[in-house]
This record gives C-alpha cells, structure tokens and sequence, in this order.
C-alpha cells in the first residue's frame, strides 16, 4: 500500500509448549496505521501470537521487531505496546480514574499531566462520569473502555486487542464494532486485533490473517480472502453458511475437460491447466458458496453462467433477508440462499444454476486452491 | 387422596430425617461439651468458689465481685499487655518472613519439593517438642551463645532466661520459627491462586516488578493476608505450652502469657471463680475483637 | 475453605525474560539461598538429634559441639527401661518413667478422636454444603471453638469431667481416661473437621449426586457410594492434620490426666522438668514423639500447599 516500512515485523516466529506446536513459522509485516485482525478458531495459535508480540510469552524461535527495534528479547514493560486483555484484567480494587492513571503514575509523569491526559481520553471514551467508580462495579461496556483508555494514555506505538468484544451481547457487539474502528481510524494507531468471529475480522480489517493449527492459512484483504480462499480451510471458514464441498475427478472426453462427481459434472477451460499441473492424482475438490447457487429463474437476470440443474429441496430455513434452503441432488445435500421473497417449500423441485465463474478448485492432498 | 398425604409425609421426613442425622453427632457434641461447660463458666464466674470450698453447687452468690477483682488486678492487666506484645512481634514477624518465603518460591527451583518438606515441617512438630528444643538452644552454654560469642566476642552471650525481655524473646523465636511456615502457605497459595492477567496488563503498562507487587498484587492479596493474620494472631494469643516448656512463665512471672495465667490461677491456685470471670471476660473480648478485624473483610466481600 | 487449584505455576511477577546465561546464575543463586533457609529451619531440630546421640558428659559440653564425640543409642532405650541404664548414663530421679505407656495412650487417643471428628465434621459438612442447614450462623459458631483459649474452657470443664459427669451418669469415669480425653479432642477439632471437608463437598457438582437419587438410590447411600469417593483426597488431608492436632495436643492433656491417660505431650513435660536436667533422654523422647507427625505432615504436604485460600480470591 504505502512504501513506508512496516511498523511490525514478524520473522519465522514459533511457539511450542511442551511439545505441541502452538505457533509455527509465521511471518508478517503490519504496515502503520493498518487495523490487522487475526482469526481462526481457538487453539489455532492466534492468541499466542499476539502474546508474544507484547511479550507476555516468549517465543521458542523467531524475531519480532517494532520499527527499528528488535523487541522479542524485551520485557513487555520496555516494548511500547498496549494490550486489551479479553476479560479487561482491569484493577479491580482500584477506580476507573486509577486504572487509566496507572501506565503514566509508574512512570512517574507528575499529577497534574496525568490528571490531564487521563481526562481527555475519559472524554474522548464517554468515561467522565464514571471515573470515580471502583472498576468492579462498572458495566460491561464501560469496562471495556476503560481496559482500552487504559493502554491509550500512555500512547502506545501498537495496540494488541484480544478478543475484546467476546462479552458482550450481539447488539452491543455491532455497536462496540464500529466504535472501534472509528476510533482506530480518527487516531490513526496500529490495531492488531484477534478475533474468532469471522464477521468481525471481515467487517473490521484492513488486512485478515487466518491461522489454523498454528499455521497461517491466508494474509489479504476481507474481499481477497472471500473471493479468492487460498486453503480448504480459509474457503470453509469465511462466509456463513459455510461453503459447500463436492469430490470431483478429473476428466477429459473429447478434448473438452471435466470435473465430474457421479452424473454431475462441470466444464472447466481457463482453469484447464493448473488442474493438470497442481492435481496429479486427478481428484479435485470444488467448492461453491450457498449464495452462488441460484435459482434458475433468478440466474440469468443476475449474469450466472452455468447448467442448469434440478435439485430436491429439503429444508427451509427462513431468516430476516433471506433464507437457507438445504437442497439434495443425487448424494449431494447443498446449501443455497435465496431472498427472503423468493417462494420455495421442502419437497418441492427446484431448477437452479452454479455460477460456472464462481467455482473454487482446491487439491485434497495440499488443501491448497488451484490456479 | 389418604394415599398421597402418606406417601407425601414419608418423603418429607425422610429427607428430613437425613438432615437430622447428619448434623446430631455435632450438635450433640457440642452442647454437651461446648454449651455446658460455657453455661457452668457463666455460672462460676458469678459465685465465689474453691475447690477447698467444697460442694460448688451450693457456692455462695457473689455478684460482680469476681469481675472487679479481675478488671482492677494490675497482674492480670500486664499479662494482656505482655501476651498482646507476643503476638505482635511474633505474628508481625512470621508475616514479613512467610511473604518472603512466598515470593521466593514463586519460581521453580532444583529441590523445590525438598524445600518445602523441610521448612513446612515446624508447624507439625507438638509444641512441647519445639519449646524444649529452643530451651535448649538458648540455655547459657548452648549452641546460639556459642555462636554470638564468635560473632561478637565475649559480650555477646546472653542470660536468655534470666532477663525477662530475652526470656520473651526467645519465646517469639520459638513462635515465629514454628509458625512461619503457616503464613508461607496460606500466602503461597494466595498468590498463587490470584488471577494473572492485570499482572499482565501492568507489565504492558510499563510497571517495573517492585511497583506491579505493591500495586496490583498486594492488594489483591489483602482478603487473604488478613485472614491469615486473624487466624494466626487467635492462636499466638493462646499461647500456652511454648510458656510452659521454655521459661515456666519465668523469671518469677514476667513471661506468663494470659493462657498460663488463667491456669495457674484456675489450677494451680485453685481461684476457680476468679479464673472463670477473668475466661468469660476473654471470651467477650476475643468474640468482639473478632467482629471488629473481620467487618472490612465482609463489607469488600460485598462491594464486590 | 480449601480449593482444589493444581501445583500452582509461577506467577508473571517474577518473570521477565532474561538472557540464558543470567538464568544460570540466577538459579543457582537461588538454589544457595533456599538451602540456607532450608538449614536455618533445620537447625534446631539437628541440634535436638545431636544431644539425643550424646552421653552426659557431652550434655552441656562448652564448646558445643554438633556431632557427639562418642554416639550412643543410650539415650533411646532409656526411655523405655529406666531401670536399666544403658552406657553412662548416671543420676537417677523419681521422674524417669518409662513413656511406653505415654505412647500407648496416644496412639489410642489421638487416631481414635480423630476418625470420630472427622466423621462428625464430615457428616455434617455434607448437611450444611447440599442442605444449609444451620444457615450462615451455625457453621461460624463451631469456630469459637478454636478462637477462645482453650483454658477459658477447662475451667468449667474440669468441674464438669469430675463433678458434673459422675452425678448425672453414676460409674462414668472421664477424668484422667482416654475416653475423656478423646471426647474433648473430639469436641474441639470438630470445627476444623467440617470447615476443610466441606470445602471439598461444596467443589463436587451437585448434579451428579442428583443424578443418583433420579436413579432411586436413598440419600445415604448416595452420600456414601457417591460422594465420599470422590472427595477421598479431601477427607485424607483433613484426616491427617485433624491427627496432627490431636497428637500433638498439650493444655488439656496436661489439665486431664493424671497418670493413667498421660499423652506423649504431656510425658515430654514431666521429662523436661524433672530435676535431673535429663538433657539426653528428654532429647530422644522429642525426637520420637515427633517422628509421627512429621510423616503424617510429609504425607498431606501436596494437600496443604494446593489450595488454602478460603475461597477468598476471585479469579
């Protein structure tokens, strides 16, 4: 994006405890100013991560440097960065006021600086009015701003956000959501965020950095990774309801090349060559949205090119906008969406279209995506 | 309609007849054992009575009289005074020393377990058996004025149990090296057993070791530590058998704590009445002193 | 009361990464520091096995010295047979009994008052943890047992064992008996007895017990085919340190006995403040009365150190 260095960089980092590989071989670069989430489901190694960067662990191998600084030898006190713990970890005891005055008073600024700065950022949280309030008896939401003005005052160049927003309720959730990313974008800080709600990192990021296993999955932007999965596991991941996965072999008949399942099959051209080149064993797995299945009268109008395909419906699950229908066609139940006004009940025969062009190839021995 | 009332009865007297018989044993136990014997202080304290005196049930009524003599006896005054300075010093003590021993052990260190085998040790020891040992560490040729005579020259022997403040504090030692060990577990597990993470956060926030102890962790630790200092002030205030064994409430009676004075006066004296009124007095003050220590202890419980 | 937390790991205050070289010091540095600890605490009772090994002469030796000149078990079968001095062992009081005796009581004494404590406290730990029966004030109320100084109690209690008790049920002896003492122990350890065991009943789910009874297993056999297993550990902690309390029980031993039911305890003072300054064989008596406690406390160690918090930090 800008040639500006990387405010972060992660080389070869690894984390193992006790023999289990908690983190393995991640690199990365944050550029400044970027909102970074990373996601994947628990025990994929996400938090670890971010530990390590603020130096609540140490890695077992690797560097990690901030600006010009390498900072993996550091205690967390001397790196510079602010941390957002997921359940806040404020100080109890002690009131909101104390908790945001705490990082400047250990430093030892003088009252009457940190009276200053701790006010402003209470103002800019909505916390004045309860500043004088002991930190246990806040409501969540106010906790929460307290666990993030915390680490604000003292102006950190990094903020490290675990799973901030894990306790609140869904409503408030999307309201916290946005606050975040306002604040994060009026004040221009860094923001690595980690998160196992997919919604979130999609809606919140920059960039998205999908881990499994300790593995990196996928680094790009929510629209990259939707598109264009680069693993099984980040195409199954993203998107809800999940997308669906068909076993297919490589054929060809006629000079013209297929992926077949049963009587299923599926014209491929452009696509031809990396299957030959990247699935030597012939067998393909081809992924494809629920929101790419469309009923066929809807297709055309919407520029799906595909076969045209009669399906068993078998279930009906409406929701606001729009509903899931489950649909079988020979051992196949797939998932498809359709707009809530769109007419359908179980046990009905449905025509629909797989959008040709929205088809993703992955290869079952590497899980990678091919071409 | 006769059926279900039956069958109801029955299930409720089951269950409670389980609950009788769970808690009989103890209820039994105490009354007969507990409640009596405090109704039968109760009633001493308000007669005046001997053993020499004869039958106790027909013991003349004195009043009050007994609790004037005990609140304007000065004896009875300097032994609180000097049982409260024991447990001062020596609760003040296995404090700072079991908060010591806590942090140090923080970390795992080669024979950890062995460590704590051996300091944990002290407090099973009966308290006669520790009381003689440092009797005899302390004796005028023993083995502690040996030692000070090499740190210090002649001088530096000392007449343990011939000076009444080194008698007492020969006591506090024997105390302190006992008990130690008590306040190091109860603060080990306290400290172990706070959560982690706004220790974290204050590392983050650039808290130096030192500043994140006395400000995050101590006072999380607070409930805990005065607990344990509640618990181990009660039983150093009843401090009997170290007496006993190592200066007899010796020299003359400048180290008798409270407890050896009530039984010298109960039972070696036989001022029975006198040492009841002077019991059920302890036992107001101690049940009053109690509620005070504890009261900050439920008010925070409940802030929270 | 206690709370079932694993091995406790180090806590984030003392860590903060250093290079590899500075650990080494660091830890040996430490490990020099704990074992001059461990020696202080050791000390006195080392001392005490010293003068149980030595003859007379060496008793009040000046310099003194920590390793007997000339080591004998003298000392040792003293104890048991004072009638047969064995090594140099000279002057002779009235005060040397034999402690067989002594042993003997306490080894009735103590395991017996402490399997009926624990029973009691245990039954009803079960009865105030599932049923709160007695509410907040009954559990607190046991504790004045081990508040006030026991002393304030054997006053009326000695009227009550000798006179009292003899009036109301004719025959029944308790002064200076082992049934008398096992009743006190028994009515003073009681406290602790429910506080720790209940601790342990209130961490096992409720719903597993309920799950019994859906089954139409009765209340007590719930109790003691489901329950008890499971909170076996706790009731061998308590086991154990309600043992240790009772063994190494002092005042009222003193107070109860006369001769027939001395404890260890009490034997250990009729040794130390005999007139014959026995210097050697009051040592070897504390050696041994200690050894079964000692064992009993290496045995509940793991219990002790995981978790005694009182349920006081919140997490």
């Amino acid at each position: 994006m800008t040639d500006a260095p990387p405010i972060i960089r992660l080389r070869h980092l690894r984390k193992e405890f006790d023999g289990t590989i908690a983190v393995a071989d991640l690199t990365l670069d944050v550029a400044e100013g970027e909102f970074i989430c990373f996601l994947g489901p628990s025990g994929c190694g996400k938090t670890t991560t971010l530990r390590m960067i603020a130096g609540l662990e140490r890695p077992t191998a690797g560097e990690i440097w901030l600006r010009e600084r390498r900072i993996d030898p550091l205690p967390p006190q001397q790196r510079g960065v602010g941390f957002v713990f997921q359940n806040y970890a404020l100080f109890w005891h002690m009131s909101a006021y104390d908790n945001l005055a705490f990082g400047l008073r250990v430093r030892g600024v003088s009252p009457a600086e940190v009276d200053a700065r701790v006010r402003e950022v209470a103002e800019s949280l909505e916390l004045t009015p309860v500043l004088r309030q002991r930190a246990s008896r806040l409501d969540l939401s106010a906790m929460q701003r307290v666990a993030l003005g915390r680490t604000l005052v003292v102006q950190p160049q990094v903020l490290l956000l675990d799973e901030p927003l894990n306790n609140f309720r869904p409503g408030l959730r999307e309201v916290m959501r946005g606050e975040l990313k306002r604040m994060q974008l009026s004040l221009g800080r860094t923001m690595v965020y980690v998160t196992h709600d997919q919604e979130e990192a999609m809606t919140m990021g920059d960039r998205v950095l999908v881990m499994h296993e300790g593995r990196v999955e996928q680094v790009a932007t929510p629209r990259e990774i939707y598109r264009r999965p680069a693993t099984l596991f980040v195409a199954g991941f993203i998107g809800r309801p999940a997308m669906n996965f068909i076993e297919t072999q490589y054929q060809v008949e006629d000079g013209r090349a297929f992926l077949r399942h049963d009587a299923l099959r599926w014209e491929i051209e452009t696509r031809r060559e990396a299957v030959e080149r990247q699935a030597p064993s012939g067998r393909v797995i081809v992924g494809i949205r629920p929101e790419d299945i469309r009923p066929a009268v809807l297709a055309v109008p919407e520029g799906r090119r595909g076969e045209t395909l009669p399906v068993q419906v078998d279930l009906v699950q409406p929701l606001a906008r729009r509903k899931i229908v489950d649909v079988k066609v020979l051992d196949l139940v797939l998932k498809m969406v359709v707009p809530g006004t769109f007419r359908v009940d179980a046990g009905q025969t449905l025509d629909v279209v797989m959008d040709r062009g929205a088809l993703h190839l992955f290869d079952p021995q590497t899980l990678r995506a091919i071409g | 309609m006769q059926n279900a009332v039956r069958r109801l009865s029955r299930w409720i007297n089951r269950e409670g007849v389980f609950k009788l018989a769970l808690v009989a044993p103890l209820q039994v136990t105490m009354w007969l054992i507990l409640i009596v014997p405090t109704l039968l202080v109760i009633y001493l304290s308000f007669v005046r009575w001997e053993p020499v005196l004869g039958d106790w049930t027909r013991a003349p009524f004195a009043g009050l009289a007994n609790y004037a003599h005990v609140m304007v006896d000065a004896r009875v005054w300097e032994t609180l005074g000097r049982t409260l300075i024991i447990v001062f010093f020596a609760v003040s003590l296995e404090f700072l020393l079991g908060l010591a021993l806590a942090l140090f052990s923080l970390n795992t260190f080669p024979g950890k377990r062995l460590f704590t085998s051996i300091i944990l040790y002290p407090m099973m020891l009966p308290w006669v058996v520790v009381g003689f040992t440092f009797y005899l560490l302390f004796l005028d040729k023993g083995p502690v004025n040996y030692i000070l005579i090499q740190l210090l020259g002649s001088g530096g022997a000392q007449p343990w149990f011939k000076e009444p403040p080194l008698a007492i504090g020969t006591i506090i030692l024997a105390d302190v090296w006992q008990w130690t060990p008590f306040m190091f577990l109860i603060l080990y597990s306290g400290l172990g057993a706070l959560p982690k993470e706004p220790v974290e956060a204050a590392m983050t926030l650039g808290a130096a070791r030192w500043q994140i102890f006395r400000l995050v962790t101590l006072p999380m630790l607070r409930p805990v530590i005065v607990i344990a200092l509640v618990i181990r002030a009660l039983e150093c205030f009843k401090i009997f058998d170290l007496v006993f064994i190592m200066t007899g409430g010796g020299p003359g009676t400048s180290t008798e704590s409270l407890s050896l004075f009530i039984y010298r006066t109960g039972f070696v004296y036989g001022q029975l009445s006198y040492a009841a009124a002077l019991a059920v007095l302890l036992l107001i003050a101690i049940s009053l002193v109690t509620r005070i220590a504890i009261r900050p202890l439920e008010y925070r419980e409940e802030a929270r | 009361m206690t709370r079932m937390v694993t091995e406790s790991t180090p806590s984030p205050v003392t860590v903060a990464p250093p290079v590899p070289a500075r650990l080494y010091v660091a830890g040996a540095l430490r490990l020099a520091v704990a074992a001059g600890i461990a020696l202080i605490f050791f000390l006195p009772v080392l001392w005490m096995l010293s003068i149980s090994f030595k003859p007379p002469a060496e008793w009040l030796e000046y310099p003194p010295t920590l390793w007997p000149k000339e080591p004998l078990a003298g000392n040792y079968t003293f104890l048991f047979n004072p009638g047969n001095p064995e090594g140099a062992i000279a002057v002779m009081t009235g005060a040397a009994e034999p402690v067989v005796p002594a042993f003997a009581n306490s080894l009735v004494v103590a395991p017996l008052a402490t399997l009926l404590s624990v029973t009691i406290g245990f039954l009803a730990a079960y009865a105030v943890s599932r049923f709160h029966v007695g509410g907040t004030f009954m559990p607190f109320f046991t504790l004045t047992t081990r508040m006030f100084p026991p002393v304030a109690f054997a006053v009326p209690l000695l009227l009550y064992y000798s006179a009292v008790i003899p009036r109301l049920i004719p025959g029944l002896r308790l002064y200076d008996t082992r049934l008398g003492l096992i009743l006190m122990y028994v009515a003073f350890t009681v406290a602790f007895a429910l506080w720790m065991t209940k601790g342990f009943i209130d961490a096992v789910p409720r719903h597993i017990e309920e799950a019994a009874i859906l089954d139409g297993a009765s209340r007590w056999r719930v109790l003691f085919t489901v329950t008890v297993p499971l909170v076996r550990g706790g009731l061998a902690a308590t086991t154990l340190f309600i043992f240790i309390l009772t063994w190494t029980e002092f005042l009222f031993a003193l107070i109860f006995t006369q001769r027939f039911a001395i404890t260890v305890p009490v034997q250990v003072s009729h040794y130390a403040g005999a007139i014959g300054r026995f210097y050697g064989p009051q040592a070897a008596l504390g050696i041994l009365a200690s050894i079964p406690v000692v064992v009993t406390g290496y045995l509940i160690q793991r219990h002790l150190v995981t978790g005694f918090t009182f349920g006081l930090v919140r997490e």
